[in-house]
């Protein structure tokens, strides 16, 4: 069974193993001839199965931190470490690769692709892996029954509403069975009783499927869920609030 | 392929555009179909075979060429006088003598014209081109309606096309109006028809009964038929081989006896080439000019509807590649969406081309009339129903190419991190 449930063993202790390592990284963007510095020497580990809050004002860099750790882009300098994996020097075939299997990803705006049915999208990216059709099929039906839309499986992105839509979208996140999920602003797009249902479901995943999640986000509310949240402004870390209560919500 | 469904998925998106798209790649794979056609067909009619071929004297200076009968037993004999000169192995006389079923004039129509050629009945088996080289069951067939002719010289054969037109079945005796040959009508008797083919629409009588029917005339009216004199249009030889053919020509073109009118000698391509002559430039510029500028049309057109289609799309082909697709994988959907429409539209064109041009009416035209020399009619040959799906995905191929690539080279990073 790819999605096996876990305990919640070493859950609210801080594992000593980090799954993600970030070690004084730097990354600018080119504006035509200028240079904006967005990160500056940031360094920050996540252990496993930790649940991360990324919170700063608009502009402060969480994105960019986020597609580095994700492997959608490259630090100008420093390292980035997930698992065993110097992320930071693959090259962009190794890192397509890599992504399929190891990352899962949510977005704010979900991302479904608008003619494809539910099933249809949490399969696409298992058809980048060696797997028959029943694999897929068996992999796509546990994922759907997650996000309970088992029963919505055969519809449209634009047949379901934000909350439905942001659920297939953690479904496709979590297909591959993958160590890391990254969310950029997940309940963003969202009233407050979906984003409430999306957060619940978060939780849930980090709990039954022992994955480590990053999500970045505006809400206070959206914090609160997290085990630890780090504040970032101007590109660099401002603060790092550990929660007692981690784990338990 | 597992991204088949993706493909078709995306293509199905814009049902409108893909279909206008498709819509419009048909249009041009019609017209490069015809213009191929119609080359391929004029390739194949000045390609000479190399042996046992056929050439044809007519009039030197005139269309229609007509030329007196007293002409034609020296012509078949390849004007070969002196000792050492060649002879054709073998040789026919066509006279063309159209007219119609219909006595009044002003009913006369398509559904009542005839034009048959006069000719020596034993040749229909050994001159005509086809109809030399049947199949064994057909030639026994045809044989017999040949056979009829002969002892029947007032009989006629019909091709089945012009049967059906003219309301007549074997057996049936009806008098033909003359248009060209004006009073002399021939009372005729159905005794055979042509195989089925090329010959459908065509009709022909013994030269005999012409000719007998103009000798009537001339002793009736004491005076010789206006026609007497210009009745043969032309003489077909069979030679061995190019060397004879440029020796009888030379005969034939140095004899007193073929002054007044004139005579040539030429082969059934030379012929063509001939009569294309002043076609030459407009042919050119089909092969070198329409063509390639409608196949360079034909990928803007497609280059258009996909860069639109993956403008439209960067954010979703950028998720695809965050899911972990490759670049060439990208690219691959893109062109495959390409090359499916074009391959698809080209098939579909060129079916519905070969349908409608080589089917008999009522589901086609049953070849395009093209009369150059004496070609009937052309078709769209068997190949063309490839050349549409290959030109539609070709083209497609490379008028999306250039978008495909973009697509391949969208940037995650930027599409999902905009920010003020
Ligand atoms: N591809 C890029 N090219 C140029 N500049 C970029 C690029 N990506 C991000 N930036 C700049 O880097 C800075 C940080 O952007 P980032 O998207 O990480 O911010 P953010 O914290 O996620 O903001 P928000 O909360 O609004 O999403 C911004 O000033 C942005 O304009
Ligand atoms: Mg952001």
């Amino acid at each position: 069974m790819p999605l096996a449930s876990n305990s919640l063993s070493n859950m609210a202790t801080r594992n000593p193993h980090p799954i993600v390592r970030v070690n004084g990284i730097h990354k600018y963007f080119k504006r035509g001839s200028e240079k904006v510095d967005v990160l500056n020497d940031l360094t920050v580990s996540v252990p496993e199965g930790e649940f991360l809050g990324l919170m700063g004002p608009s502009g402060s860099g969480k994105t960019t931190l986020l597609n580095l750790i994700a492997g959608l882009d490259r630090p100008s300098s420093g390292e980035v470490w997930v698992g065993d994996n110097l992320i930071s020097q693959m090259s962009e075939s190794q890192l397509s690769a890599w992504r399929t299997r190891s990352i899962g990803f949510i977005f704010q705006f979900y991302h479904l692709l608008p003619v494809l049915s539910a099933y249809e999208n949490v399969e696409l990216p298992l058809l980048l892996l060696p797997l028959s059709k029943a694999q897929r099929r068996e992999q796509v039906t546990t994922a759907l029954e997650l996000v309970s839309l088992k029963d919505r499986m055969w519809h449209r992105p634009g047949q379901l509403s934000g909350g439905q839509q942001q659920r297939v979208g953690i479904a496709r996140a979590i297909v591959t069975d993958p160590q890391l999920i990254v969310a950029d602003e997940p309940t963003g797009d969202l009233d407050a009783k979906s984003a409430s249902e999306i957060l619940n479901l978060l939780e849930e995943v980090r709990k039954i499927l022992n994955k480590t999640i990053i999500m970045v986000t505006h809400d206070p509310r959206a914090a609160e869920r997290a085990d630890r949240v780090l504040h970032l402004d101007k590109g660099r870390l401002i603060e790092d609030v550990v929660k007692a209560t981690a784990g338990s919500a | 392929m597992k991204f088949l469904g993706l493909i078709v998925k995306n293509i199905g998106r814009n049902a409108i555009r893909s279909i206008l798209t498709a819509l419009g790649t048909m249009m041009l794979v019609f017209v490069v179909t015809l213009v191929w056609a119609i080359l391929a067909f004029l390739n194949v009619a000045l390609s000479e075979k190399n042996a046992n071929f056929k050439a044809i004297i007519t009039e030197r200076w005139q269309i229609p060429s007509q030329m007196p009968y007293t002409y034609a037993s020296t012509l078949c004999e390849g004007a070969a006088t002196k000792p050492g000169d060649v002879r054709p192995m073998d040789s026919m006389t066509w006279q063309f003598y159209g007219g119609s079923i219909e006595k009044d004039r002003a009913k006369r129509g398509m559904n009542n014209v005839l034009f048959a050629f006069s000719l020596e009945p034993i040749k229909l088996l050994t001159m005509m081109d086809d109809l030399d080289n049947l199949p064994a069951g057909q030639a026994a067939v045809f044989g017999k309606s040949v056979k009829a002719l002969q002892d029947n010289r007032q009989g006629i054969i019909l091709g089945r096309t012009r049967m059906e037109t003219l309301k007549k079945k074997i057996g049936d005796t009806f008098t033909i109006y003359s248009m060209n040959y004006k009073e002399i009508d021939l009372e005729v008797t159905l005794v055979g028809e042509f195989p089925e083919g090329r010959y459908n629409n065509s009709a022909a009588i013994n030269r005999d009964y012409l000719l007998a029917a103009m000798d009537a005339y001339q002793q009736k009216n004491g005076k010789p038929h206006a026609m007497a004199n210009k009745s043969l249009n032309l003489v077909w030889l069979k030679v061995p081989d190019s060397a004879t053919l440029s020796k009888i020509a030379s005969q034939i073109e140095s004899s007193p006896l073929f002054s007044s009118p004139q005579v040539k000698c030429e082969t059934a391509s030379s012929g063509i080439a001939a009569f294309i002559e002043p076609y030459r430039d407009l042919i050119w510029g089909m092969r070198y000019l329409l063509a390639p500028a409608i196949l360079v049309t034909l990928s803007l057109v497609i280059s258009n509807s996909i860069s639109i289609s993956v403008r439209e799309r960067r954010s979703e082909l950028a998720v695809l590649k965050v899911l972990g697709f490759r670049p060439n994988q990208i690219l691959t959907l893109v062109l495959g969406e390409a090359i499916l429409i074009g391959a698809l539209s080209g098939l579909i064109s060129s079916c519905l081309t070969y349908g409608i041009v080589n089917f008999p009416p009522p589901y086609g035209f049953g070849g395009i009339k093209f009369p150059i020399a004496f070609f009937a009619a052309f078709s769209i040959p068997l190949a063309a129903l490839w050349w549409g799906p290959a030109l539609g995905a070709g083209t497609a191929l490379v008028g999306s190419f250039v978008p495909a690539w973009g697509a391949r080279s969208v940037k995650v990073s930027e599409v999902f991190s905009r920010v003020g």
